[in-house]
């Protein structure tokens, strides 16, 4: 990837990091994926026991939720090279990368400690990080119609 | 007329690509609604319930374990491996087991032959000289891992019938019912029609009511069949509809971690968590002819943490409580205490450990109960998988050892030897064999007695019981035992016969006693540790003479007990065989025996009452068997 210029505009400079969170944010991804595969095939039971079936939807929802909201931040950067007259607010670019770090992390920590059918306090972030996902796909979804 | 044609073949050709596609779509989803209306109404019209079987139906405030199973999945998926759920089920090919459906049975006069359509089963039952009757279907299966009984549906609403052969899960066989309990031979029928809904419905299922309408029909329904979650933790339906608010729940998990909509038995002091397994786990008996009325109409009023049964009692002999019910119970049914107790008053029938737990001197601390040795969900660590776990009694891990007691008299570890005197590793030093000595019996086995005790050479002679030390130590006497309890524990040496002194107890037992002591000391001689103890030889004329005692329960013990002997591992034998044929297997038995198992320069102990042929000894032989204890007796376990 070539990286902007100084004189580029900061509208391509966020697109460029949203571009640069996604690829490293999908490789972060696919390491937790290797691990959750390693805790299947070692038959952990702290991972694969029925009573810690919580912990397992958790550290799922965290694997998929972080894998899928590194693709979208690949899409948000590589958009405003493709989509002509598109720019990525910064309140979007904020809104995608803190979505993609908020829902996996918050998913991830409520699996640690669990309560039988309930996940652990750390749970809370997700509702934060799915707001900020909502307001980053209305925007893109809203400034994309405008451009027509 | 061709005018409407045309202008709808304009309409269509004006219409762009995406209209098509819009259609396309519509099309789809609206071909997908009339599939999924078609399946509701067949998913509706599967979920009639059945009208010639009891039915699981809404009971105020019930809710079932499929609606615990979202957030307790671990201790759902324990109770899901456990024998308590299935208690009671449904019929189907999943439940029943794996001959049913083409079993052909006769017994007492009648032949019955099993047929399955689809996945229902069917019975046909033909009399002595008529033809097949009309095919009976075969709706719930009571019983799990010992013994399953088939029940079936009488054409006469929600009462049903049973079949009268069970199924004995360990052998793979079939046998008349009759002959799977401790039941005087001259019975024929264990369960009448109608029993399931007017008993058996009482502890097998959870909140059943029995709900009783004329003559012997009942119109039974249950919160759930089997024994599930919410027969130890109260109904849920509070419970769910609290907790849907997770701020709630948040504030359980975070402060007291304790829910008051709900019981848990692992919170409660020791006598009201061991009634919650005593409910079913024990001897009861209505208060009186209200309470059972009430019982019988709206399910059991008792929710576990309550400290005493409702509608009902625990029946302790000699316990103060209830005297007038006990008293009414001893003219109404005069049999009722000898069926179920010793002379003392210490249960004698499995299924009803509570009875013994509440009688412990250990019960008195309060802490003591069920739950000290055993644990209703797989949550200890190190524990062993579910279904090792459940088929072995659901105790906690090492609560089959030391252990178990150690956790209160942990003084015991140092002086263990002093104590027992036996050697550290000897069966004489496990705390169990002495003070839970297998002197209980049901499920054609003899199990530990739950009273916690200690070994006594009186309550043998008062009340018949086996003592632990004569259980171990076969081939002795029972002055032999008197006497070391007199020199270690200075217990007074009670009064005792000639026999006591001169024939080995278990020798008295076997032919002297009553059928239930019989079973006990038939069992008892397959016991490995009693084998290393006593010496296998001489056991063999005992146990094959015993092949034909008159109660089926006893001959069963004593096949069993005669397999775990050199020789006879592959020995066949049909317990539930008429008279002649297990003469006949006796005879065979004991030839086999004297001339190919038996050592011919052996020599047994005087107290065996066996010559140095491998004969009994004729005199004490007689004279034993004349004097046997034949009272009827069925324990009712």
């Amino acid at each position: 990837m070539k990286r902007p210029s100084k004189h580029a505009s900061a509208g391509a400079q966020r697109a460029d990091r949203n571009l640069r969170f996604g690829w490293w944010s999908l490789l972060v991804f696919l390491c937790v994926g290797a691990v959750l595969e390693a805790l299947h095939g070692f038959k952990i039971g702290w991972y694969v026991d029925v009573g810690n079936e919580t912990r397992r939807l958790m550290f799922t929802l965290a694997h998929a939720h972080g894998t899928l909201l590194a693709l979208v931040n690949v899409a948000a950067g590589l958009m405003v090279r493709t989509v002509e007259r598109f720019t990525l607010r910064p309140s979007v670019s904020f809104a995608l990368i803190w979505a993609a770090i908020l829902l996996p992390a918050g998913f991830f920590l409520g699996g640690i400690v669990i309560y039988d059918g309930d996940p652990g306090l750390g749970v809370w972030l997700v509702p934060i990080g799915a707001l900020l996902l909502f307001y980053g796909v209305a925007r893109v979804a809203i400034d994309l119609s405008k451009l027509k | 007329m061709s005018l409407p044609i045309i202008s709808v073949r304009e309409i269509v050709r004006k219409l762009s690509r995406s209209w098509w596609q819009g259609l396309y779509v519509i099309a789809a989803v609206a071909a997908a609604s009339v599939l999924t209306l078609i399946s509701l109404r067949d998913f509706h019209r599967e979920a009639v319930p059945p009208e010639n079987r009891p039915i699981q139906a809404r009971i105020a405030g019930y809710v079932s374990s499929n609606a615990c199973r979202a957030c307790h999945p671990g201790n759902y998926a324990s109770w899901h491996a456990s024998f308590h759920r299935t208690m009671t089920q449904v019929a189907t090919p999943g439940s029943l087991p794996p001959d049913t459906e083409k079993l052909e049975l006769a017994f007492n006069g009648r032949e019955y032959k099993t047929e399955r359509r689809g996945n229902k089963f069917f019975v046909r039952t033909r009399p002595e000289g008529g033809s097949y009757g009309e095919p009976q279907q075969v709706v719930l299966v009571t019983g799990s891992h010992n013994l399953q009984i088939l029940w079936l549906e009488r054409g006469d609403g929600r009462t049903l019938r049973q079949f009268p052969f069970g199924y004995i899960v360990a052998e793979k066989m079939w046998a008349p019912v009759t002959e799977t309990f401790l039941i005087p031979p001259r019975i024929k029928e264990y369960y009448s029609t109608g029993a399931w809904n007017g008993a058996c419905m009482d502890c097998h299922v959870t909140q059943g009511q029995s709900r009783f309408v004329t003559g012997n029909k009942w119109d039974s329904q249950v919160a759930e069949f089997g024994i599930a979650c919410e027969a130890c933790h109260s109904e849920g339906q509070e419970h769910i509809a609290r907790n849907h608010n997770p701020l709630r729940r948040f504030k359980i998990h975070l402060t007291t971690g304790s829910d008051p909509t709900v019981t848990n038995p692992a919170n409660l002091k020791g006598p009201e968590s061991g009634l919650a397994c005593g409910q079913c786990h024990s001897v009861w008996a209505f208060n009186d002819m209200p309470d059972k009325i009430d019982f019988n109409r709206h399910g059991a009023a008792f929710r576990p943490g309550a400290r005493d049964l409702a509608q009902r009692f625990v029946v302790q002999p000699n316990a103060p409580d209830h005297v007038e019910q006990k008293d009414f119970i001893r003219h109404s049914e005069p049999d009722f205490f000898h069926n179920r107790f010793w002379g003392d008053g210490m249960i004698r029938v499995t299924g009803r450990e509570f009875n013994g737990v509440q009688a412990s001197p250990c019960f008195r601390g309060g802490e003591f109960s069920c739950i000290s040795c055993h644990e209703m969900h797989l949550d200890s660590p190190g524990q062993t998988n579910a279904k090792t776990w459940a088929r072995t009694g659901q105790l906690k891990p090492k609560m089959d050892s030391d252990a178990a007691c150690l956790q209160c008299h942990k003084d015991m570890t140092a002086r263990l030897v002093a104590h027992t005197h036996h050697s550290a590793e000897s069966s004489g030093s496990r705390c169990y064999n002495c003070h839970m000595p297998r002197t209980t019996f049901g499920l054609l086995h003899a199990m530990r007695s739950h009273q916690v005790s200690s070994p006594s050479a009186q309550e043998s002679i008062a009340y018949g019981r086996p003592n632990a030390c004569n259980l171990c130590h076969l081939d002795q006497t029972l002055a032999w035992a008197a006497q070391n309890l007199h020199a270690w524990y200075n217990q007074p040496v009670p009064e005792l016969s000639e026999d006591d002194r001169n024939v080995a107890a278990a020798v008295q037992w076997i032919l002297k006693g009553d059928a239930g002591q019989r079973a006990l000391i038939a069992w008892g001689m397959g016991w490995e540790s009693a084998q290393k103890t006593s010496g296998r030889d001489w056991l063999y004329p005992y146990l094959i003479y015993t092949l034909t005692d008159s109660y089926a329960a006893v001959r069963f013990d004593a096949w069993k007990s005669l397999q775990t002997l050199p020789g006879f591992s592959d020995f066949p034998f049909t317990y539930t065989a008429p008279d002649d044929t297990l003469r006949e297997a006796a005879t065979r038995g004991y030839e086999k025996w004297l001339s190919e198992v038996r050592d011919p320069n052996a020599v047994y102990r005087p107290q065996t009452a066996i010559d140095s042929d491998g004969r009994f000894r004729k005199d004490v032989w007689q004279r034993l068997r004349s004097e046997r204890d034949e009272r009827p007796i069925f324990l009712a376990e």
